[in-house]
This record gives C-alpha cells, sequence and structure tokens, in this order.
C-alpha cells in the first residue's frame, strides 16, 4: 500500500521569528504552496491531514486547516506520534485513504509559531510536556531537553562520550544551514563557540538544543500513477517501520532498549535495503545527542561510537552518508518537525541546491516523538 | 510568580503514594499476580494487567541511574529561585526507578552509580514529595 503513493511538492514558509503570524496561517501559506510546487490546484485535493503541534494544541486541527484554505474534504485528520512519526503517520494515513478510494490528493500541513505564541502568554501551559504531569513536573523536569538531558548524560557515563562530541554536531548542522538560504540559523559556529554556550540543562548547552521558530512546512501525497501523468519529480516510500517503548521520560527503558534500531531495522527490513544504501540521513535533532543515538540506531556506527562517528566528520555533505543537510532544528529550524522530511525528498526531486548530493536514490528520515519515546523511520527513494 | 507544578492527590490510583510521602514514607505497588514492584503507581499492573495491588513499603536507598543540573528557569519565573537544581533517575534497590531532585549534600560531585537514600520535602497544602540525598 505505501509503496504506491508518491511525494509530489513540498513547501516551506519564512522560517524564525515571525511575530503577528499564526500557526494556522502559516500552515496554510505553505500548504497552498506545497500544492503548487505538486503542479496541483487547490481543486485536487480531496484529503487534509494535520497536527497543531504542542505549543498551542488545537482540537480537530485538520478541519480548521481545511476551512481556512476553503476545502472541503471527505477526510480531515489529525496524527500525533510525536516527532517524524506524525507526519509518517499522515502517510500512513494517506496510503490506506487512497487504496481505499477515498482520497486522490491530500495535503499534509504542519508548522506552529512557538516563538511568538510564548511570548504572547497563549502558548501552552508548562509541565504538561514531558509526559509526567504527576510524577516529573512537580521536580522541576518541565522542559523536553531536560528528558534528552538524562540520556545524554548515561551515553556519556557508558561510553565517554564528550561533549566537544556533541559539539560536532552543532557545528556540522550550522554548516549544513549556512547552504540553505531558508535557514534560521545561518551564521557558522565553532567548537569554540560551542564550548563557551551556556549550560541549559547538563550536559547540554544551549547549543546542543534545537531551536524554537515560527515556521510553516507541508507535503502532496498522490499516487504514483497522479505523479506520473503529472510529469514531476517525486520521492516514493520504500520502507516504513516504528517502535514505540513508553511516554514519560522517567520510566525508558535503558538506552540500547529504546525503539530507535527496532524502528530502523523493520524500516530497512521492509525496504529490501540496509543504511549503506542510504545516500543522505534525516535525523529528528530535538538536540545534538539525539543524533549521536540517531546514527547508533541507524546503524552508521556502532553502540557507543556515535561520539567519535560525529567528531570523524563522517555527519557532513561530501561524506557517504551526509546528516541534516538543511542544518535539522538545531539551525533550519523547529516547528513540528517537518522540514527533515521535505528535505529528504528535495535530495530525491534533484532540487536541493548547494546541499544536494548528487543522484540521490536513497534518503532516510528517522528519528523520535516524547523523551526518545515513539521512533520512527522512513525510507524513501526516487521516483521514476 | 505561579505556583510549583503538583501532583493530583485525588486520583485514586496514586493518593495512597502521597499518603505515605506525608508521613514520610516511601510505599510502591506490587502484583500480586505476578510479584512485580512497579512505579508509578497504576490501576492494573503493566506486567500481568492483574487488579491485586497491595502498597509495598521500600528502603528508599538507591543508585542514581542517570541525572541532569537544570541552570534554566523554563517557561517563566516558577523556577527562578531553584536554580540550579538536580533532577535524577533513581534506580531503587527494590529495581523500580523514579524520578526525583537530588538535594543534598554537595551535589557537585554527583556522578552515575552514586547512592542516595530519600528524604522528604514538605510543600504547600499537604503535599509531601520524596527527594533524595547522596549517601557517602
Amino acid at each position: 500500500m505505501l509503496d504506491g503513493i508518491a511525494i509530489v511538492g513540498v513547501a516551506e514558509t519564512a522560517i524564525g521569528k515571525l511575530p503577528g503570524r499564526s500557526a494556522i496561517g502559516l500552515q496554510a501559506e505553505a500548504g497552498a504552496a506545497a500544492v503548487a510546487d505538486a503542479s496541483l490546484a487547490k481543486a485536487d485535493i480531496d484529503g487534509v491531514f494535520s497536527f497543531s503541534g504542542y505549543s498551542q494544541a488545537m482540537m480537530l486541527h485538520a478541519a480548521r486547516v481545511a476551512e481556512h484554505l476553503g476545502l472541503r474534504p471527505e477526510l480531515a485528520v489529525v496524527t500525533d506520534v510525536g516527532g517524524p512519526g506524525t507526519h509518517h503517520a499522515a502517510l500512513l494515513n494517506v496510503a490506506a485513504a487512497i487504496d481505499a478510494g477515498m482520497c486522490t490528493a491530500a495535503l499534509c500541513t504542519y508548522g506552529e509559531n512557538g516563538i511568538s505564541i510564548r511570548r504572547s502568554g497563549r502558548g501552552r501551559a508548562p509541565g504538561t510536556l514531558t509526559g509526567g504531569e504527576d510524577f516529573e513536573a512537580p521536580y522541576g523536569q518541565i522542559a523536553m531537553i531536560s528528558g534528552y538531558a538524562l540520556f545524554a548524560q548515561r551515553h556519556m557515563h557508558l561510553h565517554g562520550t564528550t561533549s566537544e562530541q556533541l559539539g560536532a554536531v552543532a557545528v556540522t548542522s550550522r554548516h549544513h544551514a549556512s547552504l540553505n538560504d531558508n535557514a534560521h540559523k545561518r551564521e557558522p559556529i565553532t567548537l569554540a563557540d560551542h564550548q563557551a554556550s551556556p549550560m541549559i540543562s547538563s550536559p547540554l548547552r544551549r547549543l546542543d538544543c534545537s531551536l524554537i521558530s515560527d515556521a510553516g512546512g507541508a507535503f502532496v501525497v498522490t499516487s504514483i500513477a497522479r505523479a506520473r501523468s503529472l510529469g514531476v519529480p517525486y520521492a516514493r516510500v520504500l520502507g516504513y517501520g516504528s517502535a514505540v517503548t513508553h511516554h514519560s521520560g522517567s520510566q525508558a527503558p535503558d538506552l540500547y532498549e529504546l525503539g530507535g534500531p527496532v524502528s530502523a531495522g523493520r524500516a530497512f527490513e521492509r525496504a529490501g535495503l540496509t543504511v549503506a544504501d542510504a545516500d543522505a540521513v534525516y535525523i529528528h535533532d530535538a538536540c545534538t545527542f539525539s543524533v549521536v543515538a540517531g546514527v547508533e540506531a541507524l546503524g552508521l556506527c556502532g553502540e557507543g561510537e556515535g561520539g567519535p562517528y560525529a567528531e570523524s566528520g563522517a555527519l557532513a555533505l561530501g561524506s557517504d552518508c551526509p546528516v541534516n543537510l538543511h542544518g535539522g532544528m538545531l539551525s533550519h529550524g523547529h516547528a513540528g518537525g517537518v522540514f527533515h522530511l521535505l528535505d529528504a525528498v528535495r535530495q530525491l526531486q534533484g532540487s536541493a541546491g548547494r546541499r544536494q548530493v548528487e543522484g540521490a536514490a536513497v534518503v532516510v528520515a528517522h528519528g523520535n516523538g516524547g523523551v526518545f519515546s515513539t521512533f520512527s523511520t522512513m525510507v524513501l527513494g526516487r521516483g521514476q | 510568580m505561579t505556583g510549583k507544578p503538583r501532583p493530583d492527590l485525588n486520583d485514586t490510583a496514586t493518593a495512597p503514594y502521597w499518603e505515605a510521602a506525608a508521613r514520610h514514607e516511601l510505599v510502591l505497588r506490587c502484583c500480586g499476580g505476578c510479584g512485580l514492584v512497579f512505579f508509578p503507581p497504576r490501576e492494573l499492573c503493566p506486567g500481568c494487567w492483574s487488579r491485586d495491588l497491595s502498597w509495598q513499603p521500600v528502603s528508599g536507598r538507591g543508585t542514581v541511574w542517570t541525572f541532569t543540573e537544570v541552570h534554566v528557569a523554563f517557561y517563566d519565573d516558577t523556577w527562578a529561585d531553584d536554580v540550579p537544581y538536580v533532577v535524577g533517575v533513581i534506580e531503587l534497590d527494590e529495581g523500580p526507578r523514579l524520578l526525583a531532585n537530588i538535594v543534598e549534600p554537595d551535589v557537585d560531585g554527583l556522578a552515575i552509580g552514586d547512592r542516595v537514600e530519600a528524604t522528604f520535602e514538605d510543600r504547600p497544602e499537604d503535599l509531601t514529595l520524596p527527594m533524595f540525598r547522596i549517601v557517602r
């Protein structure tokens, strides 16, 4: 079923501090642009899939997006798996809907105004993000980054991973963002900048943390037959996998019982491929350590070797399998985490500009929601 | 300043945990079906789904499984007077892991694997939180 669908259009709005822009307005703007990128028209869209994001969670969000865009689709569906799983689950839903004859072309929209909504005081109340309202928030465990810090600390303890190795992830992400004119942060940084940035939640410093951005992103999904008739470059699904182990950060299993390797293994097995076949990977980088964990989970290096792997330069454009070529959430922007999938598609469309991997044929989007709670891995291939 | 987040003391699945904490005792759920000792308390055993559950007093001793020192008051000024503060995940000698602040003494040299024991912090309006201190 998944092997019959094509991602035919992608778009993102400006990314950064966009005061006065509503989250739904950003999603609608990106949505209309993605439909145009697909060489489709408003009248062609008969399904809407979305998520509000967490900074201002909304009920019936996909119906809101549809209304905002003047659409009256058969399906308006929200998915909330966390991290990349939210967008990957939308692909599953669209594939099922197309298979059932309920949809022919679906618009999938994401994005938040995470900076501006919090400053306006109308954002989501603190203490509800980490999943431990009763047993974590009363202790001041109220920010996602503190949940990631617990795992980064444990990885350092078990494997000798260093802050400098995490810094290599931040520096490489910023280098990639410098090649992307739409990235939120494009000024190159050095390892010294990383080491001088203030501690946020040890061992994670400010430059270990993903950005918070105002931005919208969207993609359009249709059948491969329709994509071919449109004559546009597209990406197709080669394999998909997922794995869920817990919700609250403190209830997580140990590092190597998390769902990352399982999710990745399922996706590669279904694709009939291995990570050696990937021309680039996109890892949901809520923090630098997420990339260290991600390269291990994907099998780019062994357990515990993610730090030295990052330090070796293997993440950068020009290596065998570069990571987060758009700049990731660390530097390109964080508004619902959809941009990894969008840039994976661009690589396969051949439209990634200065950060294009020549001839990219297989690209993987991978990562987690919650605090390493829900993992999702999508192996995409170039349409033909 | 808004108040610090509070647990729901009226949740019937968890209320006895907080009542024990108010007596400065640490208790965990123990399953009569499969013997699993688990945290946090739930309506049914996450191992075998039995509802035959009892409360088991535990030693309060354990080991630091991981921790983070929080240097920023996130979102607003609720925690501004507390930073930096240490959040640890403690592996209790009885097995389950729980999250709490590590409050004393001298958390500067704190390391994974350090031994800790429970202590209790009374907060306003009948709330007592189990905390941990380093045993050296």
